[in-house]
């Protein structure tokens, strides 16, 4: 397999498997020319990833697969972002919230209403926004 | 700002690609059709304006800032 080197400012150069690298096509809102990302995991654990950006090494963000801290969570991925991501099977779907950290409060907050999802097959990604009012931006995460 | 007027089910196109129709007009609601590259993804203003603020928000996190990570619950897969 081969490794792909990538500059970044919170971890120095990193070498990762060619097959964490993603590719986000439509970006991020706000972020309209970040289309590679690479997985990082955190070390130890296999809930929380950084999304490190390709394309530019200040920018990452701080991720969690969410259903351990949100076991009601059941995100609908809309049929024209399950058509971009070409996804046939749920399973091929690894969904990612993105976390702030609150310094001074001292708390985590994940985005539930536009999760990132991830073809585990093709390794396309995209931040989908779901339906309904209810999904908060800033849900705690609670320790 | 582009002004146009369009009336129910006429269109505009944006670019080359991008197609938006008007639908149905009623009372202060418009209902649009938009038509886009699969690549293009099309958001409401203000949800935008949303998920821009949240995703600048979370872009200042600092690497020390995974030691304020709670260990996650013991929970399976769905």
């Amino acid at each position: 397999m081969t490794t792909v080197v990538v500059t970044t400012e919170r971890f120095g150069e990193l070498e990762v498997p060619e097959d964490r690298v993603l590719s986000f096509p439509d970006a991020l809102p706000g972020f309209p020319d970040a289309q590679s990302f690479v997985l990082v995991n955190v070390p130890d654990s296999d809930v929380y990833f950084w999304i490190q950006s390709l394309d530019d090494p200040a920018l990452a963000f701080l991720c969690a697969i969410p259903w351990g801290f949100f076991p009601d969570y059941a995100p609908e991925v809309p049929d024209d972002d399950q058509e971009m991501l070409a996804l046939e099977r749920e399973e091929d779907a690894m969904v990612l919230c993105m976390l702030t950290v609150h310094r001074e409060e001292q708390t985590i907050t994940a985005n539930l209403l536009g999760p990132l999802v991830i073809n585990q097959q093709t390794r396309v990604g995209r931040q989908v926004v779901l339906y309904g009012d209810e999904y908060p931006v800033q849900a705690p995460l609670a320790s | 700002m582009l002004v146009l007027t369009r009336r129910t089910n006429e269109s505009l196109i944006i670019g080359h690609d991008i197609v938006v129709t008007v639908l149905e007009i009623r009372g202060d609601t418009v209902r649009l059709g938009i038509r886009a590259p699969r690549d293009v993804s099309v958001h409401r203003e203000e949800i935008y304006a949303r998920l821009r603020a949240a995703n600048e928000a979370a872009a200042g996190n600092a690497a020390s800032d995974a030691n304020l990570l709670p260990k996650p619950p013991k929970r399976p897969n769905p």
